[in-house]
């Protein structure tokens, strides 16, 4: 362990460790069970201490932990299965459900019949570079800026990720509930 | 601007929809979207929608905390080097 700084315990409690939980979702959702998870999250978090001397103070604490946290799941992700599989977004159909529904729920109020557990299967199903941006945004709630700086992509690219993944994701969620019979599909298209 | 909305508003509207949601515009162009909003019912109803369903996907995508024994673990192994924390 290299100590030549002297440890901050207590900084490294109150900054680094209340976001414990904003790293673990992140965790299960990027590794998606939950033993993994834990290691995932525990090796980050022992990373995070031993760089805490170069954390800069008053930059975002989640953001620099999440960073670690997706590089790390990277490192082991090759290690183990080499690359992650990526599919071509530019194959990826996506486009507000809104048109099928706005004669019949505008509000959309289907969704709130959708289980937790169904959201999540949904969003572990998309591809892995959606995933993380809507994770990112809609999890962790990260400006635009900081999912850029933690998946070290231009903001542009976080946009147009970050709304393929919503409408992908809502598609499905869409597909899901009719299947459910939780809303009738329009028959007149 | 005669009223009606064109449809290259719409179409600008509908590109920057969750950008406008997510409060991620310049202050000009986000005044440009809500101008166009006012005067459009379509795109009015549609960021109804898009605003319900993303409101939806961060109260449920969030329920999900770490569960209590892995800051204890992180604690214990991390930072204390296997030295247990007193009991809360």
């Amino acid at each position: 362990m290299a100590q030549s700084v002297p440890p901050d315990r207590e900084g490294f409690e109150r900054e680094a460790l209340v976001h414990l939980d904003a790293v673990y979702r992140m965790a299960l959702r990027l590794s998606g069970d939950a033993s993994d998870a834990e290691d995932l999250v525990q090796e980050t978090m022992l990373k995070a201490w031993h760089a805490w001397h170069r954390f800069e103070r008053g930059t975002n604490a989640r953001a620099w932990l999440l960073t670690i946290l997706r590089n790390t799941h990277i490192n082991q992700y090759r290690r183990a299965r080499r690359e992650p599989v990526t599919r071509d977004v530019a194959e990826l159909e996506a486009y507000t459900v809104f048109r099928e529904i706005q004669d019949t729920d505008p509000a959309g109020t289907f969704f709130d019949r959708i289980v937790d557990d169904e959201v999540v299967r949904a969003v572990d199903a998309l591809p892995p570079d959606f995933r993380e941006v809507l994770v990112l945004s809609d999890v962790e709630d990260l400006p635009y800026a900081d999912i850029a700086r933690v998946i070290d992509a231009p903001v542009g690219t976080v946009k147009s990720r970050l709304f393929r993944a919503r409408q992908l994701l809502q598609r499905r969620l869409y597909a899901f509930a009719v299947e459910a019979g939780y809303i009738k599909p329009r028959r007149d298209i | 601007m005669s009223g009606e909305s064109r449809p290259s508003d719409c179409a600008a509207a509908v590109t920057q929809l969750y950008e406008y949601l997510d409060g991620e515009l310049t202050p000009t162009t986000e005044a440009a979207v809500r101008a166009h909003l006012a005067e459009c019912a379509h795109c009015f109803a549609l960021f109804d929608f898009e605003t319900a369903y993303c409101r939806f996907l961060q109260a449920r995508a969030r329920a999900q905390g770490a569960p209590p024994h892995l800051k204890q673990r992180i604690l214990d192994e991390l930072l204390f080097d296997g030295e247990p924390s007193p009991d809360p």
